[in-house]
């Protein structure tokens, strides 16, 4: 979870399964429940995130009464709205493992937006397609250099790799997700 | 150059029936370089085999330099696989008791081109693959780099407007692989022979420059690549 967007919106998911309101502990425990090791926010964490969620009026706090001193919050309808807008938005454009990012969508999105998803997912894979392609032409001009260009062909035989498993990652989950769902092809 | 106009392509029928192409429509333009990726069976091989004319579409229409495949006589069809369409596949499918010049020469000799004349663009074609030290080596002593540079050479020596490439680099280690692409990208740069080729590897689909993505005989999704002219400048590979 190192991208703070993805890192606040599994928060805010997680919030969201729980309408009748949730505290911080309880956060991270179904954090970790869903995301397995890939959830990596410790308490202090979560409680920050809590509190710029709550400022931003994307998650309120419940009206307890009880004589907990905990702080149980719930989404807003801002939030929900949020929510929706971030798991359907598109990737950014530099070509980065979406795979953390791309969880936090599939946990929290419903059905029906799988063939949005699987459109996220198909421009995640001409981000990389792109960049191979560059990777292609800087192996070329690289070949042809007036100087002994040999670790630069290390590095780019390894963006080459790293492409290329994130692109076999992306087919696999398109696959399984209509495998899965029995989504149409989103071309 | 070629197009495909809403082409359909069924095998078998009834219950067993088969559709390798799903209404495909697709115009390559001359001089163009294209890959074409997708899961086993989904119909890659097949688009390759209705532009040669090796089987005719079940519906819709294949194009070559604007003329319909489907509707050419057998002397019309035989000119467009002799002179027209070079074809490189997986498995080089070179004859082997015969030199690579021979190979080579081959298309040449089934179409009753002259011996002076095929002796002269067996030559080009080999040169033009960096093979010409090697022409009277028999296949299996050359390397599996070598014997698709040959196949290649083979399907150059035609002179063909179209190469056709089935999985070119896919008994290659990946070294090779490399070689070959880079061939077909300088070949695609400096002869500008329209290529369409079929491969599983996107490292070697994103040297072409556009991918055509099918799922069951469809189309996925295509996509061109950002074009960078310098990157196909051609100072390597043929250059001399």
């Amino acid at each position: 979870m190192r991208h703070s967007h993805g890192v606040q919106h599994a928060v805010l998911g997680v919030v969201a399964r729980n309408p009748e309101g949730i505290h911080g502990y309880a956060v991270r425990r179904q954090g970790e429940r869903l995301l397995g090791h890939f959830w990596r926010l410790n308490f202090g964490e979560v409680y920050r995130i809590l509190d710029r969620l709550s400022a931003d009026r994307l998650i309120e706090q419940v009206a307890d009464g009880g004589e907990s001193a905990r702080k149980v919050y719930r989404i807003t309808t801002r939030g929900q709205q949020s929510l929706d807008d971030y798991v359907l938005s598109p990737q950014t454009d530099a070509p980065r493992p979406l795979r953390q990012e791309l969880a936090v969508k599939l946990l929290f999105a419903s059905p029906e937006h799988l063939p949005e998803l699987l459109r996220l997912v198909e421009r995640q894979r001409d981000a990389y397609m792109q960049e191979l392609h560059k990777l292609g032409t800087e192996r070329r001009k690289m070949r042809r250099a007036p100087f002994d260009a040999f670790v630069t062909h290390l590095l780019i035989d390894g963006a080459e790799l790293s492409a290329r498993a994130e692109l076999t990652w992306l087919d696999e989950v398109a696959k399984r997700l209509q495998d899965r769902y029995g989504v149409a092809g989103s071309a | 150059m070629i197009e495909y106009r809403h082409v359909t392509k069924v095998f078998g029928s009834g219950s067993t029936a088969v559709k390798a192409v799903d209404d495909l429509s697709f115009t390559i333009e001359r001089g163009d370089f294209w890959s074409l990726m997708g899961p086993s069976g989904s119909g890659k091989s097949t688009v390759l085999h209705l532009i040669a004319g090796l089987t005719p579409p079940t519906s819709g229409e294949v194009l070559v330099e604007g003329r319909d495949v489907a509707k050419m006589n057998s002397k019309e069809a035989a000119e467009l696989r002799r002179r027209r369409v070079g074809y490189v596949l997986q498995t080089f499918n070179l004859l082997p008791f015969l030199t690579a010049e021979e190979n080579v020469g081959m298309p040449l000799v089934l179409d009753n081109v002259p011996q002076r004349d095929v002796d002269r663009r067996v030559i080009e074609a080999l040169d033009l693959v960096k093979m010409g030290h090697r022409a009277k080596h028999q296949p299996t002593t050359l390397s599996g780099g070598e014997q698709q540079r040959v196949a290649i050479a083979r399907a150059l020596v035609i002179n063909p407007a179209i190469v056709l490439a089935d999985e070119p680099t896919g008994n290659l280690d990946r070294a090779n692989g490399r070689a070959v692409m880079d061939l077909m990208a300088d070949l695609n740069d400096r002869l500008a022979v329209t290529i369409l080729l079929v491969t599983h590897d996107p490292v070697f689909a994103a040297m072409t420059k556009r991918v055509l993505r099918l799922i069951d005989g469809s189309l996925e999704q295509a996509m061109a690549f950002d074009e960078d002219d310098e990157a196909f400048a051609a100072n390597d590979g043929l250059a001399r």
